[in-house]
């Protein structure tokens, strides 16, 4: 039996556009598990985004709670979120946000020294974290304009990943990427998840999606159905079958 | 151009607080402008309106003497020289006398004149403006109207040293001679009182000559050689006088003050608000690159978009001097009525084309010159370099602060980077705390020196001042010394006496005769060299040397009842009573010329002394010897008072004014950097950094510039705000300013300013606590 990382109940979230009010998720009951790659699947707008971030703590749910192991994190006002964001959650973004005016280490540094006070350890960290994501020295002191967006999405998510977070979120993190580089960052991901660590991932697409071992499908606010995959292996032709099939049961 | 125009209006709306930001710094800058510009043009040729109207002697001269055979060799002696064009004799009583104003009293030399004989002088005419039906009684000069100084209240008039009750029957205005900062004051009584004390013998029956000139920048050296001229004919006179000259800057002592200050502000104002215009452009053509880029592609010309930002910024400066300009007519009657109270001279606030226009055109000139300095670069943008990098011009050279190897503390060293990359907001910044360290300064060296304890500066406007001054003749003088060292009251008694006397080739001076200079109370009145020790010593006024080239060590001739002598100047003095035409001799020094017939003597009397009833005292025992008794110390309250609420007024103003000026740049400059910086907010909250944290480094980030152009700029200004207080009296005689600078009152406003740049940073930066993470999504 996995253990429960992350609860949901009766997670809800609406907008008010123009007036009016747009329900985004409804009534959400969720469980995701320690260890697993988590993929949330959806059409564009069907809110994926928004779960995400309402899971990691960067939005409040409007109704409903959310719990982090034992901690419900959905009462938590905006300080308390930051708080609970740098010690237990890594973000990779589509559009990979990095600083500007900073160089990828310091980048790195900067979420790094939120947590982890002791320098030498911390360097080692993002070092081997580096490494791990085959960047070389001489990029770590490059700015983001600097470098391809590969690399710059390999450094956002050393950035994730440097202060251990129980829970990587990751939304559409090849979205913004050409083939070969978006396949590198899966390959990344992939890795680390075998390493242990929890991933949950937004992604439309069906490429990224087969990385993950338990596929859930958001349509109009609910989660339609899930679909587990067991680990990861390459070129599983079963694997793809089964994916499609609970894709076009979706509606896909 | 009407493309132009909707991008100006398009400009102006997304960009609604720094517009009013600038509105009101360029509210200020013009209203400041046209003030000064108000104040240093009509206001200041009212006088010379007043003076025309009134059709005002050029040179005043006082005789006190009036029979015939004086008022012969005086209509022939006019008559003789070149310069008179007119002039009008008039029997009058001349003597030095005091009466109370503003919780003070008023001294100086008092000239009384029959009230219809002064209505009907034909040179120096005389304007009541407050009459009554009261028919026996006093007329004041229209400065001394007070709540106690009013129509049909007594006041209680000193000539020498005798006391006489008026009932004031009106006020007047005398262009020449109506304020103890003339040196000399008209006073009308009605018949029956002037008949009074031309009986009662108190004040000697004098002529009252008022000449009018061809030039009136003559009327200095008319005035001496007139002067001289009578005493050579009869050296027994005394003779009291003034000029155009003089006058004209002494009754004009606070408009200099105000307008000094006014301009400083006006000119620091608009700086701030035309560094502040620069980098809004420049930030806006930053943070634009992309838009600029489009409207380029779609075919807007370089031109039309500069021309739009013209409009804009054009548009701001018109309104705000505009508006700026009304309030400055808005603030006039308050400065009028406080320098009222020193020029005495009434003025009717009207509208002046002249400074309007000035003011608009300055303001929307130099907005011009600097939006087309600062947005040229647009000219550049390639469209299809911007579209494709927009924002092109950071420079990423250098990674300040690297986080690998810095020991500060993250928040810090996030902040720091920050202020390493925000160059031009420095730049801002410093500029301003530099302006606002010197008003800071400014003030305090006026609260210390003026408002608190005005010691300083009297001594530097007044030059000695002590308790009581007592004039006692010659005669009586030992057994008056005598009496007076076995007094307990008396702590300190010197000879300080002044005569006037004539520089041979130059014009006449006020000596100021001492026994022993090291009695004196303010040893700074010599600032450089030393007091006259020896009787062929002499101390002159710095103003008066270095305008005639003479230096310590030489030698110059004195002229004083028709003898001459010659001293080596030992020293240079400054007090502005004279306006730099004073110099210092000792009693033996002026011996050489002549003897003393009466003597002028300052005490300082202990704590507890009633002053007036030690005088009374000393009358009493010395009956007619004593010629005056004086109150200096009630004086110099009554005549500082207008100072010291003109300086209260002032400091407060100045200090308002730069809260206002600190909080709406920082406003603009903290809403630039939370606009440039949006997304790196977002970001970093992302990351888990808390809004506290975010301020915080904002604030941080802001510090380093505002505490260092603080810092440097209090010292800086410590060092130099006495010689530029120097600079701007130097036309009252002032050479050198020796004020006390308040260290510790400079520190704590420094460290205030610190602070309250640093609140009003976090107080601006709490917008921060609005950007949510989430607000990364609006991107996709
Ligand atoms: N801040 C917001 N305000 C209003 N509506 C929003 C906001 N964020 C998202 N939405 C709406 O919620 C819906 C889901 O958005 P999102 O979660 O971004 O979809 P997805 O990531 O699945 O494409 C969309 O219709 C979007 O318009
Ligand atoms: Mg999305």
């Amino acid at each position: 039996m996995k253990n429960i990382l992350l609860k949901t109940s009766q997670l809800s979230k609406s907008f008010s556009s123009g007036g009016r009010l747009q329900h985004v998720l409804k009534n959400i009951d969720l469980e995701l598990y320690e260890g697993d790659f988590t993929v949330i699947m959806g059409a564009s707008g069907a809110g994926k985004s928004t779960l995400l971030y309402a899971l990691s703590g960067m939005d409040t749910p409007s109704l409903g709670t959310i719990a982090f192991k034992d901690q419900i994190i959905s009462t938590l006002n905006q300080d308390q979120l930051a708080i609970f964001r740098r010690h237990h959650c890594g973000f990779v973004f589509q559009q990979i946000y990095l600083i500007d005016g900073m160089s990828l280490m310091d980048n790195v540094l900067s979420a790094g020294l939120l947590v982890i006070k002791d320098k030498k350890i911390l360097l080692d960290r993002a070092r081997n974290l580096f490494t791990a994501v085959d960047l070389s020295e001489e990029t770590w002191k490059k700015f983001p304009a600097q470098i391809s967006g590969g690399e710059a999405q390999r450094a956002g998510m050393v950035r994730a990943l440097i202060n251990h977070p129980e829970i990587l979120f990751a939304d559409e993190p090849t979205g913004a990427l050409n083939f070969k580089t978006g396949l590198d960052v899966l390959n990344t991901l992939t890795d680390f998840n075998e390493h242990g660590q929890s991933i949950v991932m937004v992604t439309h697409d069906m490429r990224s999606a087969r990385r993950g071992n338990r596929i859930l499908y958001l349509k109009d606010g609910i989660i339609l159905g899930e679909c587990n995959l067991g680990k990861y292996i390459p070129q599983d032709p079963a694997r793809h079958n089964t994916l499609s099939a609970f894709l076009s049961e979706m509606g896909w | 151009m009407r493309k132009s125009f909707l991008l100006a209006r398009s400009n102006l709306r997304k960009s609604k607080g720094q517009t009013a930001a600038i509105f009101v710094l360029m509210l200020l800058a013009a209203s400041m402008l046209n003030l000064w510009l108000m104040l240093s043009t009509d206001y200041k040729q009212n006088f010379d309106r007043y003076h025309d109207k009134l059709h005002a002697e050029h040179v005043t001269l006082s005789v006190d003497r009036h029979d015939t055979e004086m008022q012969n060799f005086l209509i022939r002696t006019l008559e003789k020289k070149k310069q008179t064009t007119e002039f009008s004799l008039t029997d009058s009583m001349h003597m030095v006398g005091s009466f109370a104003f503003h919780g003070g009293e008023i001294s100086t030399e008092l000239i009384f004149l029959e009230k219809q004989a002064a209505l009907s002088r034909s040179v120096g005419k005389i304007e009541l403006i407050k009459d009554s039906n009261i028919q026996s009684g006093i007329y004041l000069p229209i400065l001394y109207q007070s709540e106690k100084n009013a129509i049909g209240k007594t006041i209680q008039v000193s000539v020498g040293s005798h006391k006489i009750e008026y009932t004031i029957c009106g006020f007047f205005n005398s262009i020449m001679a109506g304020s103890h900062n003339c040196s000399l004051c008209e006073v009308l009584l009605t018949e029956d009182k002037y008949r009074e004390l031309e009986q009662s013998g108190y004040a000697p029956a004098s002529t009252l000559c008022s000449i009018r000139l061809k030039e009136k920048s003559k009327s200095q050296s008319y005035e001496t050689q007139l002067k001289n001229m009578v005493s050579s004919y009869d050296p027994s006179v005394r003779t009291i006088s003034n000029s155009y000259t003089l006058v004209s800057q002494s009754r004009y002592i606070s408009q200099m003050i105000c307008s000094g200050i006014i301009s400083a502000m006006a000119f620091f104002i608009l700086l701030i608000a035309l560094i502040v215009v620069a980098s809004n452009i420049l930030n806006y053509i930053q943070e634009n690159m992309k838009n600029l880029g489009t409207l380029k592609a779609v075919g807007y010309t370089g031109s039309q978009l500069i021309h739009a930002l013209l409009l804009q910024f054009l548009g701001i400066s018109l309104a705000a001097s505009l508006l700026g300009e009304s309030i400055s007519y808005g603030m006039f009657p308050f400065l009028n009525t406080m320098m009222i109270s020193q020029t005495g001279i009434p003025y009717r606030i009207h509208f002046l084309p002249f400074p309007f226009f000035f003011t608009l055109l300055v303001s929307s000139g130099v907005t011009a010159l600097v939006v087309w300095l600062s947005s040229r670069r647009i000219k550049k943008v390639e469209p299809i370099v911007a579209l494709r990098q927009g924002l092109l011009t950071h420079n990423f050279k250098k990674n300040w602060i690297s986080l690998e190897t810095t020991g500060i503390p993250l928040d810090l060293a996030l902040a720091l980077k920050t202020t390493f990359s925000a160059m031009k907001q420095n730049i801002t910044v410093c500029i301003t705390m530099l302006v606002l360290s010197l008003i800071v300064v400014f003030s305090g060296l006026m609260t210390e020196n003026v408002i608190v304890d005005m010691t300083p500066f009297s001594n530097l406007i007044v030059g000695e001042t002590a308790d009581s001054c007592i004039n006692i003749q010659t005669d009586l003088e030992k057994a008056f010394l005598q009496k007076m060292q076995s007094d307990p009251r008396v702590e300190k008694i010197y000879l300080y006496h002044s005569v006037s006397v004539r520089h041979v080739n130059g014009v006449e001076l006020v000596a100021t005769i001492c026994d022993d200079f090291a009695k004196v109370n303010n040893q700074d009145v010599v600032f450089e060299g030393r007091f006259p020790k020896f009787d062929n010593e002499i101390a002159i006024a710095a103003k008066y040397a270095k305008e005639h080239d003479l230096n310590i060590g030489d030698e110059i001739t004195i002229a004083a009842n028709g003898m001459e002598a010659a001293y080596l100047i030992s020293g240079y003095t400054q007090t502005s009573n004279q306006l730099g035409k004073d110099c210092l001799l000792t009693r033996a020094g002026y011996m050489r010329l002549g003897k003393l017939s009466n003597a002028s003597y300052y005490l300082n009397l202990s704590d507890q002394t009633d002053i007036d009833i030690f005088h009374e005292e000393i009358k009493e025992h010395f009956q007619k010897a004593v010629n005056t008794t004086i109150n200096v110390a009630s004086i110099l309250e009554g005549s500082a008072s207008v100072y010291v609420s003109l300086m209260m007024m002032i400091v407060i103003t100045v200090l308002v004014l730069s809260v206002i000026i600190i909080a709406f740049v920082l406003y603009l400059l903290v809403r630039t950097m939370l606009r440039n910086k949006k997304q790196d907010y977002g970001i970093l909250k992302a990351l888990g950094f808390t809004t506290k944290q975010l301020i915080l480094q904002t604030a941080f980030s802001f510090l380093p510039a505002v505490i260092l152009s603080t810092i440097v700029g209090s010292a800086v200004c410590s060092l130099i705000i006495n010689p530029l207080t120097a600079f701007f009296l130097n036309s009252i005689g002032i050479v050198k300013c020796t004020f006390r600078v308040p260290a510790d009152y400079i520190i704590l406003a420094s460290i205030i300013l610190i602070l309250s740049a640093f609140l009003l940073i976090c107080l601006f930066a709490w917008k921060i606590r609005k950007i949510t993470p989430r607000s990364l999504l609006a991107g996709e």
